[in-house]
């Protein structure tokens, strides 16, 4: 028997274990066998990524401190005045289930059809694209159909923001954690405290309550400003009011409307139009309403 | 001292083929971006991973001051961001974090894609990696009810909402997610479950298992 | 290993005290990572760190009793202190033996004992000690520690003002040597 027959006999086990030392077809090839300068991961490339790395980190730490992460005001489930907006990227979603066809009867298939198949393929694409050919210009459909659904993507984000700063601009609405900063930094400069959401002030009683006014009152503005005049989320309490505005300016800005609020006015273009003598005696009842003096 | 010690352990253990391979492993030059300007796309793996492990540090600092609980979530947010110091900048780590590991995956998948590195035999590590993916939306996800503020419970809700239109199951599904019959104090303490163990944990599993396919079948060659 | 590196061992067979090529990549890439990993990292030590750098609020004395109703024997009395614990504000009753030594000086003694922590009371063993029910520590009426605990009992600052006893902030026995 020739030496290289037995050579061939001779079973190999993998450290001092029974399991055979298997022949794996796919080993990859050994780096040297590629064209050009190799080098070692520590430390010569890992260095130059993390050069990279570096520049990242800083660019990242910049971003922190510019933009502090944004809170808004506390969790209120009674709040209708709420535009929510999911991270944007859950946008594409979110903008995808506004459509007809995808919403409505048929929401399951903005919900889970859609989605479901796009990253169904996406999960499977090395089983749905199986030929040996990497160079994505001679994948024509793989390659395509990520660039369309990348381009679909981007867009179905872009118009869902857009539509929602197009949102914040129509009813005049500033975003809760940006109005929250400003009025944290107005209390800063004024050296008062920063504003605590989390405790609720104690809001002043309601003074003369049977008065005529409030059924104005009642029927349009307590579906906003809370049916115990407390205020609701953004909006302000009407308890109290009279200690902020006078009645002029109670007048004003129920007649000409203001931030999310509607005009009441005669001719202003709001659902519904008081006439200046309603408003008269609705300010006049509102401007009487001050903490009472201990 | 160090040497020692290291000899010490090393005769014991023989740790150095651990640790060499991954050390001295080639890197062929095609993904060199010294050489190849082109070649920081095969960055974004890596980065991904460095703002992972910052994130992962953060969170675990961040819940050192954060309680899950709807009377004291937003408090604890409120107060950690503002009187804690440096706890503005923490916070800002994690939430811009989690957008940037998103930014970071997305163009990894990409280059992944367009390289067409998945290809046989990389199956699995693309299945794991789009798994990855999975996992790092449902943090994102689970991550913003956390703060408790009208975003964080509206985004929830309409999350839920999604959830709940999967026929026959969504009912369940919905139920499992919220903990009880409304968004509060349950689906808060579940999300906060989810968040910081079940998800992190998998994440680190699936990690763990793309990093070392990663080592066993080298990276793509050149095209 | 890449040609340039064996070029360079050949090459180097008289020892030289210049730092080779790997050795400065091995030490850049130490001062990157120190940098990458500080740059994460501090940020949140100083956040964790922040409770034993934040100035600690000065004590408040608080109104308790009377001071006609203190006498020789000791007392316990109970009193509200406002406590603000991060996000957390509350009002927690502490309780103080408060009595007068024989020159008629007012002292206040907090009932934790100073072995494991348990709550100690006057006169329970009708011996004119203080008594730990945990592990039977005892303390004279000054605080002096007796048996079992290793340190006298801590006072609270005592003022006395218009009539009333007010204590502050708790201190160590000043009462024992």
């Amino acid at each position: 028997m020739s030496e290289s027959y037995k050579a061939k006999e001779r079973v190999v086990y993998v450290g001092d274990s029974r399991v055979r030392k298997g022949n794996m077809p796919n080993v990859p090839a050994d780096y040297t066998s590629y064209p050009g300068k190799s080098e070692a991961f520590i430390p010569n490339f890992l260095l130059k990524e993390w050069m990279v790395g570096c520049v990242v980190l800083v660019g990242f730490l910049v971003l922190t401190m510019a933009h502090p992460a944004p809170l808004g005001y506390p969790a209120d489930p009674t709040n209708g005045a709420f535009i929510p907006m999911p991270d944007w990227y859950f946008l594409f979603i979110y903008q995808l289930l506004k459509y007809p066809y995808l919403s409505e009867n048929y929401v399951v298939l903005g919900t889970i059809g859609i989605p479901g198949i796009a990253f169904g393929a996406l999960l499977l694409a090395p089983f749905l694209d199986t030929g040996k050919e990497r160079r994505f210009y001679r994948r024509p459909i793989a390659s395509s159909l990520m660039i369309l659904s990348l381009i679909a993507c981007v867009y179905l984000t872009k118009v869902s923001w857009d539509h929602y700063t197009h949102e914040l601009e129509k009813t005049n609405t500033i975003p809760e954690h940006i109005e929250r900063e400003e009025k944290a930094r107005e209390a800063a400069m004024a050296g008062k405290e920063r504003p605590n959401y989390t405790k609720q002030p104690e809001l002043p009683a309601v003074v003369d309550a049977g008065d005529p006014a409030t059924s104005i009152i009642q029927a349009q503005c307590l579906s906003c400003h809370g049916t115990e005049y407390e205020g609701r989320g953004n909006i302000p309490p009407l308890r109290g009011v009279g200690d902020k505005y006078s009645k002029e300016e109670i007048a004003e800005i129920v007649t000409n409307g203001r931030g999310g609020m509607p005009a009441f006015g005669e001719g202003k273009g709001g659902n519904v139009e008081l006439s200046a003598e309603e408003i008269d005696q609705v300010a006049t009842w509102l401007a009487k309403q001050k903490a009472a003096a201990e | 001292m160090f040497k020692t010690v290291y000899n010490w352990i090393d005769e014991r253990l023989d740790i150095t083929p651990m640790w060499r391979d991954v050390a001295d492993h080639e890197v062929p030059e095609h993904v060199n971006p010294a050489h190849h300007f082109s070649a920081f796309v095969y960055c974004f793996g890596g980065l991904t991973f460095f703002i992972t492990v910052i994130q992962i540090l953060s969170g675990m600092f961040l819940t050192m001051y954060y309680v899950p609980d709807i009377i004291n979530a937003y408090a604890s947010v409120d107060y950690l961001q503002h009187k804690v110091a440096f706890g503005g900048i923490v916070r800002g780590m994690h939430h811009w974090g989690a957008s940037l590991v998103i930014v970071m995956m997305f163009l990894h998948t990409l280059r992944v894609f367009f390289t067409g590195s998945y290809k046989a035999p990389r199956e699995m590590n693309w299945v794991v990696g789009m798994l990855i993916f999975f996992i790092m939306l449902g943090l994102g996800f689970t991550g913003y009810l956390l703060p408790w503020d009208n975003k964080a419970y509206y985004a929830t809700k309409v999350g839920i909402q999604i959830a709940e239109s999967v026929p026959y199951l969504g009912p369940y599904i919905q139920e499992l997610l919220q903990g009880g019959e409304v968004v509060g104090a349950q689906t808060l303490t579940r999300f906060f479950a989810i968040h910081v163990f079940f998800l992190p944990g998998a994440l680190l599993a699936m990690l763990g298992a793309h990093f070392l396919m990663i080592r066993r079948q080298g990276i793509s060659g050149p095209l | 290993m890449s040609k340039h590196e064996q070029r360079e061992q050949t090459h180097n067979t008289v020892k030289r005290k210049e730092m080779s090529r790997r050795q400065f990549l091995s030490y850049t890439l130490g001062g990157a990572t120190a940098f990458m990993a500080g740059g994460a990292v501090l940020p949140m030590i100083r956040f964790a760190v922040d409770p034993i750098l934040t100035k600690k609020s000065e004590g408040t004395y608080v109104k308790v009793v009377e001071e006609s109703k203190i006498t020789t024997e000791p007392q316990e009395f109970k009193f509200q202190i406002h406590q603000v614990d991060g996000w957390y504000e509350s009002d927690p009753q502490l309780s103080a033996w408060i009595s007068k030594d024989e020159s008629g000086e007012i002292f206040a003694l907090s009932p934790v004992c100073k072995h494991l922590g348990c709550t100690i009371s006057w006169n329970t063993q009708n011996n004119n000690q203080y008594f730990c029910p945990c592990h039977e520590a005892r303390y004279t009426k000054d605080g002096k520690n007796l048996a079992v605990a290793p340190n006298p009992l801590d006072e609270y600052e005592v003022e006395v003002r218009d009539g009333f006893v007010y204590l502050g902030p708790v201190k160590g026995n000043t009462r024992v040597e």
